[in-house]
């Protein structure tokens, strides 16, 4: 599951790619990227457009695997303030962050998050969450 | 029926779209393989179809030898579901 140190509620960022940096400086902090990995995030959306956006209100942050991946972890910041990736799914409350080392490794951790994350009503609740322990109860 | 679940680097986002697809196909008792794959190397991998999101769709489209599927809100079972059942009813007729 998402560590606890690896989530914060209701962050004030600037834009998306402040967000992209906060979500990102947690997974800096706790050791499993280096700060080159969060300039990949934002390259990618900058190259490939906001394709992130998965669905409504939801952003998944990452990168390619590469060396600037210390060790597979995840991490999720919701916004206080929704920001805009110029996509139909804006605007964005929810910004979940991956890493990974390669491919494959981290499929079947990830697989249980989304499941939880899409379960019914559980992302509304966590957009609403007003601390961290309410987005872990969600979860 | 192998169909790929394509995203920016087949490790993201396109897992959850495999998550949805699966879903879906199980609800509909149909049966094919999903699996992830990235934009820059999709084209290569052997497969019947590409799933991707719309951002992505245009690197692809014009090249791509198999039907590609946009789906412009992965977590929507409704379009979801409707873009797959469409999809192999297409199948079926060509075969």
């Amino acid at each position: 599951m998402i560590q606890r140190d690896n989530i914060r509620a209701q962050v004030l960022v600037l834009n998306w790619r402040d967000a992209i940096r906060n979500v990102g400086a947690l997974l800096i902090d706790a050791k499993s990227i280096t700060s080159d990995y969060v300039d990949g995030m934002i390259q990618a959306v900058e190259e490939m457009g906001p394709y992130i956006v998965i669905m409504p209100g939801f952003a998944i942050a990452h990168a390619a695997p590469s060396e600037a991946v210390l060790k597979n972890d995840t991490a999720l910041i919701t916004l206080k303030e929704g920001v805009n990736f110029g996509s139909p799914n804006d605007p964005v409350y929810l910004v979940f962050c991956l890493c990974c080392t390669d491919r494959t490794a981290h499929r079947a951790s990830l697989q249980e998050i989304a499941k939880r994350l899409l379960a019914e009503g559980v992302m509304e609740r966590i957009k609403n969450a007003q601390s961290v322990d309410e987005i872990m109860a969600c979860l | 029926m192998r169909i790929q679940a394509v995203c920016g680097f087949g490790c993201g986002s396109s897992l959850f779209l495999k998550i949805k697809l699966d879903e879906v196909l199980q609800a509909n008792g149909l049966s094919a393989e999903i699996f992830c794959g990235d934009v820059g190397t999709c084209l290569s991998q052997n497969c019947d179809a590409i799933f991707i999101s719309e951002e992505l769709a245009d690197r692809v489209q014009d090249r791509a030898k198999v039907p590609v599927v946009v789906i412009n809100n992965f977590m929507n079972k409704q379009e979801v579901e409707e873009k797959t059942l469409a999809f192999f009813k297409n199948q079926a007729q060509e075969n």
